[in-house]
This record gives C-alpha cells, sequence and structure tokens, in this order.
C-alpha cells in the first residue's frame, strides 16, 4: 500500500472556516447598491394558453423598474438538453402551477411583488393530466411538445434492456414474485432556496453570481437567450447551499432573468426564492409506478427480472430522459440473471416537473427491485443477505447490459461487512420470533450497483487548472460546482500529493467561467473522478515542469530525483527549498501554469438494441436498516444503520463518511414521509411545517465504512460516493419493517396510515395555500 | 410606511390600555411563533403589535390555595422545566416538552398556544384535562371562562376585542394524581400532532379509579374531554381489559363527534392504542415517554 | 423606530421600520449575514439566535421584541483571539461542514446548549438540534463536534 501524506487521511475542508463564522457569501447575502429585486409572476393553473400578457400596468407601479417576458429571450428562451422544451419564462403555454410568466425587477421585494400582481394576465385552461398511466390515451390533452415521428406527445422516450427472453425462463422458475411499486415525488429540500444575482458589466455584459450545479451550462442558457459573445457572460458560483441535483435548469431559468433583467435596467439585479417560491416552483424527483417480476430455482439461483415501468416527468422533460436512462440501466439490481428485460417508459403530465436528485431515477428504481428481491428470498426460504450474496455481481461477471467487470468490484465485500457489523444472523433470527403486541423490531437489507459520472449518456470529461503564484502560492481552478460534497478539497489534496508540498500553500478558486474551463455539470457522482483526474493530470504537468528545474539545479536525472518533506534532493547534494527550485523554473523558462484533462474511458449503448457498456465503472454498496414499528399507530424509528461502501479508494475521509450519513438521512425521509403531493397540479405541502425532512433526532447513529478496492482509472483509485449512499436507503428500510410487521409496504413512503393500514388514506386536496403563497411570500 | 407599529407593555394594565386604544386595532405578541407564520400568508389582521413579554406578572407559575395559576406569557420551556408543574401536573409539563423544538419552545407561550386555538394544539388536551379556566382582562374587568367554552372551534376562540389572557389556573389535582401525555408526530421533533391523549387519574384505597380525565389532542375539532369514557372508567379496577374497552370506546366517542373523514381508518386504530397506553402509564405505571 | 440591543456583547442602536423581524434587522439593515434565511416559519433553524442565553428563531422575533435584551449571533462566536473557537474548530476537523448553509444555526443551537447543559449525552445534544434543518450531513458529524467540545471544556474546567 501507497504511503500518502494527505489521500486518505483526515484534513480540513478548504471552505469550512468561512462557513462555521458565518461570512461564507452566499447569493443571498450579496448586497451592492443601487441592486433591484426580481420576482416572477408565476401560473396559477396546471395548464393554460397564454391568451394576454400585458406587462405596461406593471411599470405603473412605484419602484417597478423593468419587466420583462419570453419575448425579451431570443427564440422565447427556449433551452433544455437533450429535450429543448423549456424557456426562460413561458411561451404561450404554462404546463405547471408555479411556472414563471414574467419577472419583474423593482426597488424593493414589496415593489417587485406588486409588479407581479399589476401584470395582465389573462389564462385560457386547457384540461391537464394529472395520472400517468393516462398520458398517453389517444384522447389525452397534448402537454409535451408536438413530435414529428408520430409518438404521442406526452411520450418522452422508452428505455430498455434486452439481455434474453425473461418470459421464457420465468415460467420454468421454481419461485416468482409479481409485485406493484411506487414512489412518490421528493423535494430536494435544499436549505438555501435559489438564488441568481447579475451586475451588468461595462462593456454591455453581464457578471452573474448563480447558485447552481455548473456555472458553464448557466453562462451557455445566457449567452444563447440574450446573445451575448462567450466573454461577455461571465458566470460564478458562489457558495452553494445545497444542491442534491436541484440547481439546474430552474436556476438557469433565475440566472437569464435576472441575466436579462440586468441588461435592461444597467443595474445589478438579485432574486432569491422564498420557501413557498421554491417549492412551488422547483423540479422534484419524478414519481414511478413499477411491475416488477422476479424469478429464481429452488437452489436460490436468481434467474430472470422483467422490470416494467412508468416515469412521470410532469410538465417538462429536463434531466428526465437522463435519469430514466440511468434507471433502466440498474432496474434489475445488481445481479446476475440468464434473462432480463427492463421496460421504462416516461411520460409528460401537469404535476410540477422531474429532474435531476440524487441518485438520478435509481432510488426509484432500487424501491422495487430490491423488495421484490426480498420476497423472493422470503418466498423461498432464504435468508435475504445469503440470497443477495449468491447472486451478486462479483468479479469477471458479466452484467445484464453485456458488460463484463474486469475490476473494482466490491459488492461480496460490501454485504459481508454490514452482516458483520450489524449482527445479522442473531437478529434477523430473534426478529423473526416476537410476541410483543405493540412493538416489533425488524432487520433489513439491500445490495446496490451504481454507475459512476455519466455513462453513456454524454461526453465524459473535465479540465483543471494548477498555477504558482509569484509569492509561491499554489492556485486551481475547476470547472466543477462543490454544493456541499467537499470536491474543492478533494483537489486540494490531489494536488498537495502531487506536487508534494503543503497543503497550506494550495487553494482554489470559486468556480468561474472565466477562470476555469468547462468540466461538465456537478451531477453523476463525478467530481472526484473526473475533476480529480483533471487535477491529478495537471499537477503531474507542473510537477514534471519543477522536476526538470530540481535535477537541472542538482545536476541530476529526473529518476534520481527524492523528496525530504517539500524539498528536493539530488544522490549527493544537500536538500534544496521548493521555493528555489520554483525560482529555477522560473528563470529557465519553465511555465509555472497548467492544465490537465481526463476524459472517461470509452463507452457505448444502443438505445434501441438495449445492450452495451453503459458505465465504464461502478460504485457497489450494502446497507442494513434496523428498525421498531409501532404495530398499533404505524410510526416507525430507525434504530441502527449499517452501510459499506466500496468507492475506490477513500481521498477525504470525513468527506466520504458525510455523503454516507448524509445519503442515508435524505433516504430516510424518502423511505418514511417525504411525499411531493400534488392535489390536481397543485403542491399542497409548501413549507417545511408540512414538508417534513429528518430531524437530527429522527436520524439514527449510523455504521458507515468503506471496501476500498482500487479502481485503475481513478485518482489514486478512487470510485466515488456522493449519490450511491442514498439509493438503496428506502427499500432497506421497507425490508426491515417487512420483517417487524409481517407486511409490505409498496409504496412510499412508509407513513402511519401505509404501515397501520397497509392502505393510502388520501386527503381532499386544496389550491388555497399555492395561490395564496404566489401572490404573498 | 411600516404595515403596523410596535408597542411594549412593561404592565398588565398597560397592556390592556394599549390593546384597548381606539383606532389602532392592536394584539398581543407572546412568542410570535403563530403571528409571524400566520403574517406570510394572511391579509393583515391589526395596527400594531403589543409586546406582553416583558410583563413579570405573565411569566409567573404558582399555586396558592390548591389552585395553580399559569401566566400567559409563560414559554413551553419555562413551563416544562417548571418544579411546580413538574410535580402538579407532570403531563402538562410533557406536552410542552412535546412543542416544536428548543427554539420554538423558547419562544412560544402557553397564552398564544391557546389564543390559536389549533386543534393540533399541544398543550390543549392536558389543559382541558385540568379544566383550567382563562382569565381575560379588558377595561371593563376580568373574566374567566373554562377553557372548554373559551376554545369554541379550530382556530377559534371567545376572546373578546381588546381582552388579554393574563393566566390560566386550576385546581390541584387530588393528591397521588397520576397523568400522562402521549403524542403520534409524523416524525420525532418539530411534528404537528397527529394525534394525541392526555389523561390523569387517581384509584381509591380499594384500588378503584375514582377519578379519571381523559381528553385526545387532534381528534375532534374542538379539543374536549371524553366524559362517557371517563364514567366508564370510574369506580371500576384499572385492568388492561377495562383499557381495552376504554380504548375502544374512545373511538366511538370520537367518530360520534366528527363523523367518518378521510383520517378516521387511520384515527380509529391509533386513538385505541394510545388511550390504552395512556391509562396503562397513570395507573399500572408503565413507562411512556416523558 | 429606534431598537436598542446588545449585539454581540457591543450596544448597537439602530433606526428600523417596525414591522420587519429580528432576521431582517440582522441581515438586512445590520449586513450581518451570517443568520440564514430558509424557511421564515420558524422550521429549520437556519436563521437561529442566542437571545438573552436562549436559542430562538429571529424570523420569529419581532425586531422591536429585542430592545434593551441582549443577541448573539454567529458573528459574535469566536475564540479571544479572533479566530473560530473550540466548537467552530470542532466543526470543521470532524467534516461537520458540507454546503454550511445551516451551520450559523447549528452553532448557535450546540452553544447554546452548552450555555444549559454543559455535559450532554449524544441524545441530549440531537433534542437540542431538533429544530435545526440539515439536508446534507445527517447530523451525525455534527454530533460529534458537539460532543468533542463539550468534552474539553469539560476537561479546561476541570
Amino acid at each position: 500500500m501507497t504511503d500518502y501524506r494527505y489521500i486518505g487521511k483526515p484534513i480540513d475542508r478548504v471552505d469550512a472556516l468561512e462557513k462555521v463564522r458565518g461570512t461564507a457569501r452566499f447569493v443571498g447575502d450579496y448586497h451592492l447598491p443601487g441592486m433591484l429585486y426580481a420576482r416572477c409572476l408565476r401560473s396559477e393553473l396546471p395548464h393554460a394558453r397564454i391568451v394576454k400578457l400585458d406587462v405596461t400596468p406593471a411599470l405603473q407601479v412605484p419602484g417597478v423598474v423593468a419587466v420583462i417576458t419570453s419575448d425579451d429571450f431570443i427564440d422565447h428562451g427556449r433551452f433544455g438538453f437533450p429535450i429543448s422544451d423549456l424557456f426562460m419564462l413561458a411561451y404561450e403555454k404554462v404546463r405547471y402551477v408555479g411556472e414563471g410568466i414574467a419577472c419583474v425587477a423593482a426597488e424593493t421585494p414589496e415593489a417587485a411583488l406588486a409588479g407581479t400582481k399589476a401584470i395582465l394576465c389573462e389564462l385560457e385552461e386547457l384540461p391537464a393530466i394529472f395520472d400517468m398511466e393516462h398520458a398517453l390515451d389517444p384522447n389525452a390533452p397534448q402537454i409535451g411538445p408536438a413530435r414529428e415521428d408520430g409518438k404521442h406527445p406526452n411520450f418522452l422516450g422508452h428505455f430498455p434492456v434486452y439481455d434474453g427472453d425473461p418470459e421464457a425462463v420465468l415460467v420454468d422458475c421454481d419461485a416468482v414474485i409479481d409485485q406493484n411499486y411506487e414512489t412518490v415525488m421528493q423535494e430536494h429540500a435544499y436549505i438555501e432556496t435559489e438564488g441568481s444575482l447579475a451586475i451588468p458589466t461595462v462593456e454591455g455584459g453581464v457578471l452573474a453570481y448563480v447558485s447552481c450545479q455548473s456555472p458553464f451550462i448557466a453562462r451557455g442558457h445566457i449567452m444563447r437567450t440574450l446573445g451575448l459573445g462567450e466573454t461577455a457572460a461571465r458566470v460564478i458560483n458562489p457558495p452553494v447551499g445545497g444542491s442534491f441535483g436541484g440547481k439546474d435548469d430552474l436556476n438557469y431559468m433565475t440566472a437569464g432573468q435576472v441575466a436579462c433583467l440586468a441588461l435592461k435596467t444597467k443595474r445589478p439585479v438579485r432574486m432569491t426564492f422564498s420557501r413557498e417560491e421554491s417549492m412551488i416552483a422547483s423540479y422534484k424527483r419524478g414519481a414511478m409506478r413499477m411491475r416488477v417480476r422476479v424469478g429464481a430455482d429452488k437452489a436460490g439461483k436468481l434467474r430472470a427480472c422483467h422490470f416494467k415501468a412508468t416515469y412521470d416527468s410532469g410538465a417538462y422533460s429536463s434531466q428526465s430522459p437522463f435519469t430514466s436512462w440511468r434507471a433502466s440501466i440498474h432496474a434489475m439490481g445488481p445481479y446476475r440473471y440468464d434473462a432480463c428485460t427492463v421496460d421504462l417508459t416516461t411520460v409528460y403530465t401537469n404535476n410540477g416537473f422531474a429532474g435531476a436528485f440524487r441518485g438520478f431515477g435509481n432510488p426509484e428504481v432500487y424501491a422495487g427491485i430490491e423488495q421484490a428481491i426480498d420476497e423472493l428470498a422470503e418466498k423461498l426460504g432464504i435468508d435475504p443477505l445469503d440470497f443477495r450474496l449468491q447472486n451478486c455481481l462479483r468479479l469477471g461477471d458479466t452484467t445484464p447490459h453485456g458488460q463484463t467487470l474486469t475490476e473494482s468490484v466490491g459488492l461480496s465485500d460490501c454485504l459481508l461487512a454490514v452482516r458483520k457489523a450489524s449482527d445479522w444472523e442473531r437478529k434477523r433470527a430473534a426478529y423473526a420470533h416476537q410476541s410483543d403486541p405493540d412493538r416489533r423490531r425488524g432487520i433489513g437489507v439491500t445490495a446496490l450497483f451504481h454507475g459512476t459520472s455519466l455513462g453513456a449518456e454524454g461526453t465524459d470529461e473535465a479540465t483543471g487548472t494548477i498555477e504558482i503564484h509569484q509569492d509561491n502560492r499554489v492556485t486551481l481552478t475547476s470547472g466543477l460546482t462543490d454544493y456541499g460534497p467537499g470536491s474543492r478539497t478533494v483537489y486540494c489534496m490531489i494536488a498537495a500529493e502531487m506536487l508534494g508540498v503543503d497543503i497550506q500553500r494550495i487553494n482554489i478558486h470559486l468556480p468561474d467561467t472565466n477562470l476555469a474551463k468547462d468540466s461538465g455539470p456537478t451531477v453523476a457522482s463525478r467530481s472526484t473522478m473526473l475533476g480529480g483526474n483533471a487535477t491529478r493530470i495537471a499537477a503531474l504537468n507542473l510537477r514534471q515542469n519543477l522536476d526538470y528545474a530540481a535535477a537541472d539545479l542538482l545536476g541530476c536525472e529526473v529518476f534520481q530525483l527524492q523528496r525530504a518533506g517539500e524539498s528536493y534532493l539530488g544522490p549527493s547534494e544537500e536538500p534544496v527549498p521548493w521555493e528555489v527550485v520554483v525560482e529555477h523554473a522560473r528563470r529557465m523558462g519553465l511555465v509555472l501554469s497548467t492544465f490537465g484533462r481526463w476524459s472517461a474511458p470509452k463507452i457505448h449503448w444502443d438505445e434501441e438494441a438495449g445492450r452495451g457498456v453503459p458505465y465504464f465503472a461502478y460504485h457497489f454498496g450494502a446497507q442494513i436498516a434496523e428498525v421498531e414499528v409501532d404495530l398499533r399507530t404505524g410510526l416507525t424509528d430507525v434504530l441502527n444503520y449499517y452501510a459499506a461502501h466500496d468507492a475506490g479508494k477513500v481521498i477525504f475521509p470525513q468527506g466520504a463518511y458525510g455523503q454516507i450519513y448524509g445519503g442515508v438521512a435524505q433516504g430516510l425521509g424518502y423511505a418514511l414521509y417525504e411525499d411531493v403531493d400534488y392535489m390536481d397540479g397543485y403542491l399542497q405541502s409548501i413549507n417545511f411545517d408540512t414538508y417534513l425532512i429528518p430531524t437530527s433526532v429522527d436520524v439514527p447513529e449510523i455504521n458507515g465504512s468503506f471496501v476500498e478496492t482500487h479502481y485503475s482509472q481513478g485518482p489514486f483509485g478512487a470510485k466515488n460516493i456522493a449519490e450511491p449512499a442514498m439509493v438503496p436507503v428506502a427499500p432497506t428500510i421497507l425490508n426491515a419493517i417487512a420483517q417487524a410487521t409481517g407486511r409490505r409496504v409498496r409504496k412510499l413512503p412508509a407513513n402511519l396510515e401505509r404501515v397501520l393500514l397497509g392502505e393510502t388514506l388520501h386527503k381532499k386536496g386544496s389550491p388555497v395555500s399555492c395561490k395564496v403563497a404566489l401572490k404573498s411570500v | 410606511m411600516p404595515k403596523y407599529s410596535f408597542a411594549t407593555a412593561a404592565t398588565v394594565d398597560e397592556a390592556v390600555r394599549l390593546l384597548n386604544e381606539p383606532e389602532v386595532r392592536s394584539i398581543p405578541l407572546g412568542g410570535g411563533t403563530d403571528i409571524f407564520v400566520a403574517l406570510r400568508v394572511n391579509p393583515l389582521w391589526f395596527d400594531r403589535l403589543v409586546d406582553i413579554t416583558h410583563v413579570p406578572e405573565l411569566h409567573h407559575i404558582g399555586v396558592a390555595d390548591g389552585v395553580v395559576s399559569i401566566g400567559a406569557a409563560v414559554t413551553f420551556t419555562q413551563a416544562l422545566e417548571s418544579e411546580l408543574l413538574q410535580g402538579v401536573a407532570p403531563f402538562l409539563a410533557c406536552a410542552c416538552e412535546n412543542v416544536g423544538g428548543p427554539a420554538i419552545r423558547n419562544s412560544g407561550t402557553l397564552g398564544g398556544n391557546v389564543a390559536n386555538a389549533a386543534a393540533c394544539a399541544d398543550s390543549l388536551p392536558a389543559l382541558v384535562c385540568l379544566d383550567a379556566v382563562v382569565h381575560l382582562l379588558s377595561p371593563a374587568g376580568e373574566r374567566a371562562l373554562p377553557i372548554s367554552e373559551f376554545v369554541s372551534g379550530p382556530h377559534q376562540t371567545n376572546i373578546q376585542p381588546g381582552e388579554l389572557i393574563t393566566h390560566f389556573s386550576f385546581a390541584q389535582p387530588p393528591a397521588g394524581a397520576r397523568s400522562a401525555f402521549i403524542k403520534i408526530g409524523r416524525r420525532r421533533a418539530q411534528s404537528i400532532s397527529r394525534l394525541s391523549i392526555a389523561a390523569i387519574g387517581t384509584t381509591n384505597a380499594g384500588g378503584a379509579i375514582d377519578y379519571i380525565r381523559i381528553t385526545p389532542g387532534a381528534a375532534t375539532p374542538k379539543t374536549i374531554r371524553f366524559t362517557p369514557v371517563e364514567d366508564m372508567l370510574k369506580g371500576q379496577p384499572p385492568t388492561r381489559e377495562l383499557f381495552v374497552r376504554a380504548g375502544e370506546a374512545m373511538s366511538a366517542e370520537m367518530i360520534s363527534v366528527t363523523g367518518r373523514r378521510w383520517s378516521t381508518p387511520y384515527k380509529e386504530i391509533a386513538l385505541k392504542a394510545i388511550t390504552e397506553r395512556v391509562l396503562a402509564a397513570i395507573f399500572l405505571q408503565e413507562a411512556q415517554p416523558c | 423606530m429606534l431598537i436598542q440591543f446588545t449585539l454581540n456583547n457591543q450596544p448597537v442602536a439602530v433606526e428600523a421600520p417596525s414591522d420587519i423581524t429580528l432576521l431582517a434587522l440582522l441581515r438586512d439593515h445590520l449586513r450581518l449575514t451570517g443568520s440564514k434565511e430558509a424557511c421564515e416559519v420558524g422550521e429549520c433553524g437556519a436563521c437561529s439566535v442566542i437571545l438573552d442565553g436562549e436559542l430562538v428563531n429571529s424570523c420569529l422575533v419581532a425586531a422591536p421584541q429585542v430592545s434593551g435584551r441582549s443577541v448573539i449571533t454567529i458573528e459574535g462566536v469566536r475564540a479571544p483571539d479572533g479566530g473560530p473557537n473550540d466548537m467552530q474548530q470542532n466543526f470543521i476537523s470532524y467534516g461537520a461542514v458540507q454546503c454550511g448553509f445551516c451551520i450559523p444555526g447549528m452553532i448557535m443551537a450546540g452553544e447554546a446548549l452548552l450555555l444549559k447543559n454543559p455535559q450532554p449525552t449524544r441524545q441530549q445534544i440531537r433534542v437540542a438540534l431538533a429544530g435545526n434543518l440539515c439536508r446534507c450531513t445527517g447530523y451525525q458529524q455534527i454530533v460529534d463536534a458537539i460532543e468533542a467540545t463539550a468534552k474539553s471544556r469539560a476537561r479546561q474546567r476541570a
């Protein structure tokens, strides 16, 4: 094992000090003289044609300075990738409650609100769809964009995986599970709401501070929709107060709106959302309805999986083509089968809209497959952990996609680790025989694989730069955002390790389109691997120049160089301080700013054939939950939680453990109470008083651990962690509840009513709070 | 122009005077934990806030001549930490411990909780069990109303314009009385009560129940004692069988008040369970949270 | 109206409208933006400050209500030398910080707890944090940091 100075060792996060002192400036903390406040007029109808939109009355409102609509953008501000169905502000139609229609800039937030109320906006209500099962009915009202291929306009995409004929195998199986499972939408609930600030520049461009997942994407949309050249638009990521996938599309709209208003008014314009506006306007994790059929033989060999699902993208496509694809790739779970089909269809409805959210489709499909696997084990009378061990993917196996796993497959070790940590055998046996009529315990397990980075979804590369300044400080840039997980610290650790210098020398710029290079978005748990490799290569390039200088200085060959702390040693000389080497490199005319680009290994996916190599590597993991269920009130307490993850080599331990803990907490909420409930398109929970996320007393002490397989392509052998920690939590808890109660909850969340009654109780909803909030707070 | 003005009262009399100045719609401000939430979405319903939290008498918790008195501005934290209340009405202290999170408990007041009169207000079931009296002061003088008359429905009370709740009082429960409070929320803290129950009782020398008050929270639009169930329990030896029947009677009583609603299938089962548990906690000394 | 109070142990007098919250007074009028605005209904604790020794949500306190009282915000939490105090340093060392948006409120909740209960159990720490929502950390390293602070302060007192 290589002995590293920084990699895998405890370190202080690079941005922690300003955060613990309260001096970190989030977007909402910026105040500029003359700054205007922006606010959107938002749709109060789930689906309507914009019949009339006259903003002139708003301009008469005292304090209002400017108002914009989609007409103020090129091509009405159309954007979106891969499907361009979004607009910077609604054009011709609104498709969900909360969609921005016009945007007002005013001297005060109150005047901006008054301005939105003065706008003459006439909406003609259109029939809407709220049930994904009916989105593709022949007579269903059109929500999605018109299609030229003859397909239903509400059809967003079909995402298959084909490996043999599971139907033929299922009839042959000794035991088959055929069940329906359902997940509901989930709110990201980042504690910082959306916000952007745009400042007009002297040369007629715009500088924007945007709380988002990629400053480059934000800049791209601003450039295209406002007709600005690359140098005229600059976007900086201030500290981002949580995102989890949630600060993509909507905040690009916010950025575009304030940029447009800043250009129009020639004044700084800031927009920050209230919690209510955030919840109503923002996209969510999509809802999924699944039918899962899995079969095995008597000996416990898994033989076939047929997974069929419908996914609700709501009013816009956003990231759903990608989330759906990732979901389809993982829908069969981390197992070997003789035959497997995944058949996932994504549709448009008027239920808000769905986009990226930690796990990116996988928490949804795992809620299905990992319960079905448990049910199958139970039917066979096999311990669910043994059943998973028997069938899980191992080194050398070929996945149902046709990909052979050639390295870094730590799944069985993860299962063994949680089995041991949790005292699984004893507890599982003890909880099978309980007599307390009021409270019973259960323990449940899941196994996980999760493709690293974007996969065959798109071009996958990142670039980092590194520079030694005159005062010998070392500065890094990365185009990747760190909205919490700690990637900026990871890059500093990698650079210090590669250069062999004290980490105190290293600092890293905030992501800034004028300083850094585009590295794609911070999504798909790709920062450590992609950005880490880019930093590693940039540092290697710089190190090479310094090595030349050191060898020149010491009169030796590069291969003869040794290091003592920061200093360089030659075969016979005294140590030469690093600064002296740097100065010598300058004299030699060697460049002391370098960059590194890393492109992910080539992979491919055939969308029609449903086969290929979807990801270049996989994260593996196993989790165990131990619960106590109050059988008479339906209240579930998660008593203990165990999570073992194969993230490759762990670079930043506090950060990696933090991802496990935070992921488990977020999954716990998804499992037990989080429910984005739309009543005819109107969101029912619009603040944290009714949309409940776990508090400190709801989350148990979590036993996290890592199985550090080495991944040859990762920086120092690292893979990824952020998303996977959250992915299997809900089915882990549901499997534990099933043991405790003897009854399955197949629809998330496992709230009081579902656990107690085994059924869903429907409260009659109301559009009132949504409508009032859009006009007040 | 500010939307409303602000005044601070140093004494009860000053508070009442400020609340009754003509032309200025004034309301008392305690912890603000309901007012500032409502202000976000409701049209303004006052012209002035009168801060009553600096009035010393309104923070008083005491007992005299067998009557316990709690000032309206007593916070949940003050109530739950009060040794007096922990002694005479532990279920009230427990209910206060179940409110919100620490910061909400440090600000929110019992007066505000009762004046806001939410069906799910955590302090109400215990106060109703205690037959607490609400003491009101206005320029016309003092007025006292039983809490069950004061609260007339969800978010509805019989407070008159210009009246200030000064304190609550209740007769000290019989010696040896035991009480308990159980709350079901969707999560473990900062949770609106899905259902709750408060009860207090004693047994006589012969072991039979001779004093019992039982009140569910978030079960009926107006928080009330379920006296038919109390009558059923009185004079009986406390047994599990009795508690099971009491639980069934509680659910039946709830449904007779509310009819069957969307939540009834859940609440009728859960209310039985917490009824049995609250009675077991009192009479069989079974442990319950706080 | 003129609001006079003690802010981070310094007397302040600020002219502000009567209809704003303490949070708005701090952020918009005094430009102390360490206290965060995130729900404004007292559910998330991002705006937590210590008022006369007790933790409160500054979004639910009327600004004039603090007249004559003492308010400590995150800007007032520091070591005597001006650097981070032990609690803040432990938040850093234990990896308790991710996005950081809830962290000022968490530190105020931790300090408020230790004022009342200098040697809390982990469960008591969790109860004390129950009004402060964090979506990143799962709370565990925050509990670690506060527990470590309590222990080291106890050692110093001994």
